[in-house]
């Protein structure tokens, strides 16, 4: 379908520029570049805010450690990690449900990244119809000024995008360094060139038709539709039926609807679609044609939203019901997941502890007529805070436990490894046993964990 | 599909089967991909892998086993989808809904 000049009704109300798709102001329109702004400024920014000495925001891979502001989340954690990700999956549902594909029209990645490389192509490239003039040009220096500038935009703010990405997941300010240098690691310049190809091809060329073809919630969101779900449609009982028709004319007198047939909505479709047709898997939900209806019906002196935000219900003049049985399931799910997982995050046991036996030696009989065992005990601390750790053992009467220093101090978010010698006298075990081992903050006693541990003795 | 200059807009356009095969079996092996590593590598450190008499050389490094687990992990799940594609593709198209062959024994799917 190739796109007409734009005049609704033989010239009566023309429409003076040009209309390409995407190319449409309106109240939507403005609200999606805030959205696009505050998201791409939230990931842009983050990795570069520091935070007592290291990245506020740091997936370490390579130590097996995520900084989250405060929060240091091990391996141990991971089940915050699932936790975080079912919230965010109930989330999707529960915002479906509500207000439709808010999400794709908003906050997308794809759709925030797409809308940066369009408003850099027309920052180069000027509007639609110089677009298309440049396009059918011979080759000429504004030819070659003007696409060589668009793809240098592109692939420099792609490839600033996949610096970013690998940022969260290696100190950003060294890899500055490293990237400034071309000293970066074969894995780092890797991932930065795949993250940064991605997002070129994605929002450079595949743009919508990742929605259209691969994108999954495109397709099953419909399951968590009904019909109090707020939606981008179109008013069909107060459009139909549609035609042209002369300025200032009453519609009802030609038994005509408020819909001009000006096709404008359909044009400014990034996804090609007649909204007029019904809901749609493809839309959305840019809002795109609602701006462009709204502009035409106040052109034309009608009240606006022939194109609007609406719910099933709403369309059919019977009340709208915010509060239904799903969104108060979703929503009472939501609260205590989200409400367990901050409990949860604040009481986790922020000390851990890990115990190897020494693997060099069994035991060792000592002169003083005592049984040693010597074990690693590698001390986690989790918290935010430094502390001095104690270690006690118990299990084996007339144990001892014996390491340097009266207390061992561990560094926020680090592990410390101890050598710990155990002894007990000669007489009191044969063979094997079971011991405890326990580490206690000095300063805070609630911090505390033990592991067990086996002690071996001869037999004889 | 990418070079040409066409008059529609870009999203507009309907993708060629070629494209969107490849765009089937890629992405959402892709995703797969990305969940699967996680939760693979929450639970084994590569060097764990590699911590043997004859490490594979990519294991030498977390970052070096984290790539290959990843590329493994879309590997596998792509061969799926290429399979899950071509057994949909190739069969016999469904019957329309709500007519006589309903009677036949064919289920609906919906």
């Amino acid at each position: 379908m190739s796109v007409p000049e734009t005049d609704i009704d033989g010239g009566l109300y023309a429409v003076r520029q040009k209309i390409y798709p995407r190319e449409i102001d309106g109240r939507f329109q403005r609200l999606r570049t805030i959205a696009a702004w505050v998201l791409l400024g939230i990931f842009y920014v983050i990795p570069w805010i520091p935070w007592g000495g290291r990245q506020a925001v740091l997936f370490d891979l390579p130590a097996r450690k995520f900084h989250i502001f405060a929060l240091t989340l091990w391996p141990q954690d991971f089940y915050f990690l699932t936790w975080l990700l079912v919230i965010a999956a109930l989330a999707l549902f529960f915002f479906t449900a509500l207000a439709g594909r808010l999400f794709c029209g908003y906050a997308c990645p794809q759709t925030v990244w797409t809308e940066t490389f369009l408003w850099m192509e027309r920052l180069v490239e000027g509007n639609r119809s110089q677009q298309m003039k440049l396009a059918r040009a011979p080759w000429g220096t504004e030819k070659v000024l003007r696409k060589g500038g668009k793809q240098l935009l592109w692939i420099a703010f792609a490839l600033w995008t996949g610096f970013t990405f690998v940022g969260y997941f290696t100190p950003i300010r060294e890899l500055a360094g490293l990237v400034a240098n071309f000293a970066t690691g074969p894995w780092e310049t890797f991932w930065v060139l795949f993250y940064g190809g991605a997002t070129y091809v994605n929002a450079g060329f595949m743009r919508e038709q990742v929605c259209k073809y691969m994108c999954p919630y495109a397709r099953f969101q419909s399951a968590m539709f009904d019909n109090d779900t707020l939606i981008i449609t179109y008013d069909e009982r107060r459009g139909e039926p549609r035609g042209p028709r002369k300025k200032g004319i009453d519609p009802a007198s030609k038994g005509l609807g408020a819909c001009v047939d000006c096709t404008l909505c359909v044009q400014v479709c990034p996804t090609g679609i007649d909204i007029r047709q019904g809901l749609q898997y493809e839309c959305i939900a840019c809002a795109a044609c609602i701006d462009a209806c709204d502009e035409v019906m106040d052109k034309v002196g009608y009240p606006r939203g022939l194109i609007r935000y609406d719910t099933q219900h709403g369309l059919e003049g019977t009340p709208r019901r915010v509060l239904r049985p799903r969104t108060i399931v979703y929503a009472t799910l939501l609260t205590l997941l989200v409400a367990g997982l901050a409990w949860s995050i604040t009481h986790r046991n922020a000390v851990g502890v890990d115990i190897l036996r020494d693997r060099n030696a069994l035991f060792r009989e000592r002169p003083d007529d005592t049984i040693e065992n010597v074990y690693n005990v590698k001390i986690l601390n989790k918290d935010g805070d430094a502390h001095e750790f104690r270690i006690t053992g118990s299990g084996l009467p007339g144990l001892v436990v014996d390491y340097a220093g009266p207390t061992v101090w561990v560094g926020p978010g680090a592990v410390q490894g101890v050598p710990v010698r155990v002894r007990i006298p000669e007489d009191s075990l044969e063979g094997g046993a079971d011991i405890d081992l326990t580490i206690v903050a000095t300063d805070r006693p609630e911090l505390t964990a033990s592991g067990k541990a086996r002690f071996i003795a001869p037999t004889d | 599909m990418f070079g040409a200059h066409r008059e529609e807009y870009s999203g507009k356009l309907r993708w060629p089967r070629l494209a969107q095969d490849v765009a089937i079996v890629a992405w959402p092996s892709f995703l797969v991909a990305s969940v699967a590593t996680m939760v693979c590598f929450a639970f084994i450190d590569p060097l764990l892998v590699g911590n043997d008499d004859y490490p594979p050389p990519a294991f030498a490094t977390r970052m070096g086993g984290y790539a290959l687990g990843f590329f493994f992990f879309w590997l596998v799940a792509s061969l799926s989808s290429l399979l899950s594609l071509y057994l949909v593709r190739t069969a016999r198209p469904e019957p329309p809904e709500n007519d006589e062959t309903a009677e036949h024994g064919v289920r609906s799917t919906e």
